[in-house]
């Protein structure tokens, strides 16, 4: 099964609209650093490389993130229906089944790919501004960018690889949503619209206090660590859509005429 | 030729239908393959064909019937029933473009469970004529190169029923002729070989049976050695010759074409029959059967 996700993995990477993303995550960062308009923006004056990345995940996981995610997810499946392969493929003696949990596998692995080159050009982008300690804060921890006094490089470090990992697991759910309408739709742009409709739907869904706990949507800025979350509660529910929607895919994939 | 009954049935095609929300793609199709066996499925654009063959290799599922591959259930036997098949489904048949002929071919050997993958692939690609382009990537073949690696592809593994949509599709002549004479090869080494085609004249020569799909349904099957065993006579009086005939037992089938009298039986008993009704037989020649003309008469009256 290693092999098979393996595999999956590096026919993901050879997609157009996974390589244009990973290119996006990596340029973001460095734009972001040279933007004119910051200080307006965000009221930010950098005054450490440590404050890129929170930069760069509060511009790319407003949108960019999830979008690129929901795009790779759907066209993981997608692509092999455009390109003929998934016939050849199921022709096989192959478990659709463990076909298409290696597709959500890659399709799962492409957030923190997506995420690791951001905060890899993040840090990049960070080095002209220095990466040692600094009096203020990285904008994902206490303080926000003022921060709580003097943060230590290490420090800031960790915060920012908890940001990162934490932002990448709020975009599974998207992922698993977004191979699901792949498999129910077969088709690339259906299902990528399909995913990003639902998240849109969701956000409209906050007027409704009673649902707003139950909203992948509501935890999407998981990452920021807001006081009014309990993480374990956060990430379970986070973990719930992801399955939910990963064995929808699976079941649908099962009796599907391809 | 064909020996239904006797051996066991390597493909078994039992009133399968499909509907796509109310409307019927198909309706209650069957027929068994035996090992050796080459049957061709005939009939114009949107009879079906396509959809019949993606059910019977497990791509899509049949609203009602089943198929049974080797005595086991394609849609519910699991995908251990797949070993045993080789196909083609799509023209030109579909690689990744990015990856070398012979790498694509590694991948499926890969997902076959084939042992001593390394040695069959350099021998069907040999067979298929393309080692010269066995390490270029597939992005660059020409579509009768993809077209024969898709043949080569569905031969890989050794399977036992070989299931081909349009394999000459996109192919020049010199192609056509090798995927005919690998067709030919397969069949005679026991493989049970279906493939769709609007080529009749071409698979004539070696298919056993013709399947006639018009409009979802089976409309006729057309046994080749029965066909070739057809004569024309020209007699006299052939009005009252064809109804004579008609009424012979041992007499297959007798039609009125034009001027002459096709018959489907044993000649000779067919000609002392006449002669001793009162009629002269002015000429009595075999009747070369043309799949295709039949084909399309067949498809007009349906």
């Amino acid at each position: 099964m290693l092999r098979f996700i393996g595999w999956e993995i590096v026919k993901m990477l050879h997609l157009r609209s996974v390589r244009l993303g990973l290119v996006a995550a990596f340029v973001l960062p460095i734009i972001w650093t040279l933007a004119p308009g910051l200080k307006q923006v965000y009221g930010l004056v950098l005054v450490s490389g440590w404050q890129v990345p929170s930069l760069a995940l509060l511009a790319g996981m407003e949108f960019l993130y999830p979008f690129l995610v929901a795009m790779a997810a759907a066209e993981v499946l997608g692509s092999e229906v455009s390109m003929g392969t998934l016939k050849p493929l199921l022709l096989r003696p192959l478990s659709r089944t463990r076909f298409i949990v290696a597709k959500l596998m890659a399709a799962l692995a492409y957030p923190f790919m997506v995420l690791g080159v951001s905060l890899f050009a993040s840090i990049l982008a960070g080095l002209p501004h220095g990466l040692g300690g600094f009096f203020g804060g990285t904008g994902l921890g206490g303080g926000g960018f003022a921060g709580e006094g003097f943060l230590s490089a290490g420090a800031a470090f960790t915060e920012v690889m908890q940001a990162y990992f934490l932002a990448a697991v709020t975009l599974l759910p998207i992922a698993a949503l977004s191979l699901m309408f792949a498999v129910w739709f077969t088709s690339t742009t259906a299902a990528a619209l399909g995913a990003i409709a639902t998240v849109l739907l969701m956000r409209l869904l906050i007027a409704f206090p009673a649902l707003k706990p139950l909203l992948l949507t509501t935890y999407l800025d998981l990452y920021l660590l807001p006081e009014d979350k309990a993480l374990g509660v956060s990430l379970l529910l986070l973990a719930i859509y992801t399955v939910v929607f990963g064995m929808l895919a699976v079941v649908l994939f099962e009796r599907k005429d391809v | 030729m064909s020996a239904n009954g006797r051996k066991k049935a390597y493909l078994a095609v039992e009133k399968v239908g499909k509907l796509y929300g109310r409307k019927p793609v198909l309706e209650g199709v069957s027929f068994t393959l035996s090992p050796g066996e080459v049957y061709a499925l005939a009939g114009p654009n949107g009879s079906g064909k396509t959809t019949l063959i993606r059910m019977i290799t497990g791509l899509a599922f049949p609203t009602s019937g089943r198929v049974l591959m080797l005595g086991k259930n394609i849609h519910e036997g699991g995908y251990a029933v797949r070993r045993h098949l080789g196909a083609v489904v799509e023209a030109p048949a579909a690689f990744y473009p990015y990856l070398t002929g012979r790498a694509n071919l590694e991948r499926l050997a890969w997902l076959s469970g084939l042992a001593g993958a390394a040695e069959r692939i350099r021998e069907v690609l040999f067979t298929l004529e393309l080692i010269t382009v066995a390490d270029q990537p597939v992005g660059g073949y020409s579509l009768g190169q993809r077209q024969r690696l898709g043949l080569a592809a569905a031969i890989l593994a050794k399977p036992k029923v070989l299931v081909l949509d349009e394999p000459t599709s996109g192919l020049d002549p010199d192609g056509i002729q090798k995927v005919h004479e690998i067709l030919r090869e397969q069949a005679a080494s026991g493989v049970t070989v279906l493939l769709s085609t609007h080529h009749l004249r071409e698979v004539s020569a070696y298919t056993d049976r013709v399947g006639i799909l018009g409009a979802g349904q089976l409309i006729d099957e057309v046994v080749m050695e029965g066909a070739s065993k057809r004569h024309r006579l020209r007699v006299s009086e052939p009005d009252r010759a064809l109804a004579v005939l008609q009424t012979l037992p041992f007499v297959e089938r007798a039609e009125r074409k034009g001027e002459v009298i096709v018959v489907r039986g044993p000649v000779d008993r067919v000609v002392k029959a006449l002669v001793d009704d009162g009629h002269n037989v002015y000429e009595v020649t075999a009747d070369y059967f043309d799949l295709y003309e039949y084909y399309r008469e067949r498809i007009r009256n349906a």
